[in-house]
């Protein structure tokens, strides 16, 4: 019964790719170890236990650890600022900052655009991205209309095939924004992960929560 | 051209409500409404729509963007369904009720509208229960209503009620010292209602600091207000803290019984709110199943106290129905063609839910199953279907 999440387990959310590597050693410093499968990369297992019979750990995309908490589904998950913005929850908080998966949300564009362009005169501009909403308020926020296309991934091919002439994407080094021969026009935010938790589940279990979030806080800060 | 793809198709956020819920909803708001009117509560019925001027002021300001409005074609005014009935019970407490002795109870029963949903409550139609008492400054009207609130989801069978004391005036207070600008406000706010450490640090100064202190404290009551009452805060902050702190230890003395946390930066849908207030919680529902506390009720009248003090509290019966159990399923008796009336009113006196037979069927057993009843009446005696077959 105590492992099985329904009644009284609580559920970790974290995102599957890059960021993870970061965090199994905030995880392991906490005083977590999940069961071996989770690190069996031919595992099809999608929900794994870990060394505390309370708790468990499911892995996901990095945009659904968000949905996951905001529904309460998962108490608590490690989540980017850029989802947490995007989204706009109202029912996750995000008491830490973990200082992982750091990077920047930017605007760029194609060079030879940025040469001879001037953004005061827009009143409307196409942009391909993965973050619609961000995009869409951080340009309205100037008085610019931003039509989104959305995409998944690979945003930097947009403006090589005119898809469009601009996109608004993550970048660390800025390598990949350079051999597309794009330049970053602006900063939008500085991302990190936080760790996020359920509205509800804080308040109904805050022992519990809080217990865990200051385990957290401990590694995060000696780190 | 414009046909509906199919006409079971409803508006977003929109539903029906089918049997056995329907009831059962019904059973649980007249449970609550029990509950409002043996401490004295009394019902009012607000209209479904009235003037967007009333609607939406004081109070009800904070509620304008959720308005759904219309044009009234008699008057030519604007008019409101209304999202939320608090606003309507000050309304009727600052005028038809104005000469009414005071303190004032009332309590309320309804359906509101609201012009758009969200991504976790798509719901557009929401019920609503509640209480109001109007015309008390005292303390013990806080307790009193917090006190009302758990008493009656705890008497229509909510288990693990978690109430939630929130003080949005100290965060407001905090704000004035300081003398943030407008938008550092506001960006503060935001990132407080999100609990965002990061964004709050990122403020930085005073305000940062003190404010992380505050995200710090939040957790069971004992702690909290113990924390509370020994942060560091500037001079406006601190006596409103006081005096939050007066009331909110009169709470938590008399509720000792069920579980308190405290959160001091929690201030979304308190935005008319002047003192302490509450949410509530289950564990078993994810939304909060409602939230009260104290406002002032715009008199109005020209009068020399223009302002009145009310506190209360608003039920949501979505959150509160998800928190409950299913229905108990109803004895339901099904009666052969042809029960004589006074059998089905013996049967009625004793409890039974009955329905009977429009005509004769051959296989009384296999009919009573299909009208979802586990029992029928056989030889003047109610016998359960599953004995029988």
């Amino acid at each position: 019964m105590a492992d099985n999440g329904q009644d009284d387990g609580l559920i970790m959310a974290l995102p599957k790719g890059r960021i993870l590597k970061e965090v199994m050693p905030l995880l392991r410093g906490a005083g977590i170890e999940p069961e071996p499968a989770f690190e069996d990369p031919e595992s099809r297992q999608l929900r794994f236990a870990t060394n505390h019979p309370n708790l468990s750990i499911i892995r996901v995309r990095a945009f659904d650890a968000a949905t996951f908490v905001a529904f309460g589904a998962a108490q608590l998950g490690v989540v980017g600022n850029d989802v947490l913005m995007e989204f706009d929850y109202p029912d996750i908080y995000s008491p830490l900052d973990l200082g992982i998966g750091r990077c920047r949300m930017v605007v760029a564009e194609p060079k030879e655009v940025a040469d001879d362009d001037n953004p005061e005169r827009w009143s409307h501009i196409r942009v391909a991205t993965k973050y619609p909403q961000i995009t869409r308020r951080h340009f309205a926020g100037r008085g610019v209309q931003a039509e989104c296309i959305k995409l998944n991934g690979a945003m930097e091919l947009a403006p090589a095939l005119g898809l469009c002439r601009r996109i608004v994407d993550l970048v660390s080094s800025g390598e990949t924004l350079k051999a597309n021969g794009l330049v970053e026009v602006e900063q939008i935010a500085d991302i990190t992960s936080r760790l996020a938790v359920n509205r509800t589940a804080l308040k109904t279990r805050s022992e519990e929560i809080n217990g865990w979030v200051e385990s957290f806080r401990e590694v995060a800060d000696a780190a | 051209m414009n046909e509906l793809p199919n006409k079971g198709l409803l508006p977003e956020g929109l539903r029906d409500v089918l049997p056995p819920d329907a009831a059962f909803e019904a059973e649980v708001t007249s449970g609550l409404m029990a509950c409002f009117a043996g401490h004295g509560y009394e019902r009012v019925k607000p209209p479904l729509i009235e003037f967007e001027k009333s609607l939406l002021s004081g109070v009800g300001e904070a509620t304008a963007r959720d308005t759904f409005r219309l044009m009234d074609p008699v008057s030519q005014h604007m008019m409101g369904v209304r999202p939320d009935m608090t606003v309507q019970v000050a309304r009727i407490a600052a005028t038809r009720l104005s000469q009414a002795p005071r303190p004032l109870r009332l309590c309320y029963a309804g359906q509101v509208l609201r012009a758009r949903g969200n991504q976790i409550q798509p719901e557009r139609q929401l019920g609503q229960a509640g209480a109001e008492l109007i015309g008390s400054p005292a303390a013990a009207a806080d307790v009193e209503v917090v006190r009302l609130a758990v008493e009656a989801l705890d008497g229509v069978g909510i288990e693990e009620i978690t109430v939630d004391l929130n003080m949005p005036t100290l965060i407001a207070a905090l704000m004035d010292d300081l003398e943030l600008d407008e938008a550092a406000a506001d960006a503060l706010r935001a990132a407080l209602d999100r609990k965002d450490a990061a964004a709050v640090a990122a403020a930085g100064g005073e305000a940062a600091e003190i404010l992380q202190h505050l995200l710090g404290v939040a957790g069971p009551a004992d702690n909290a207000l113990a924390a509370i009452e020994n942060l560091a805060l500037p001079a406006g902050a601190a006596r409103e803290r006081d005096a939050l702190l007066e009331t909110a230890r009169l709470i938590a003395g008399e509720l000792s019984d069920i579980r308190l946390t405290v959160d001091p930066v929690e201030t979304r849908g308190f935005e008319y709110h002047c003192g302490v207030t509450f949410t509530l919680f289950a564990r078993s529902e994810r939304g909060e199943l409602g939230w009260g506390g104290r406002y002032t009720v715009d008199r109005g009248d020209g009068g020399k106290d223009v302002a009145e003090p009310a506190t209360g509290f608003t039920l949501f019966m979505g959150a509160v129905m998800g928190a409950l159990p299913g229905p108990q399923p109803a004895n339901r008796v099904y009666l052969p063609f042809g029960t004589p009336p006074a059998t089905t009113a013996g049967l009625r006196g004793e409890g039974w839910v009955v329905v009977g037979g429009l005509e004769e069927v051959a296989d009384i057993c296999t009919e009573a199953q299909r009208m979802n009843c586990p029992y029928v009446l056989q030889d003047d005696d109610v016998v359960a279907v599953d004995k029988l077959s």
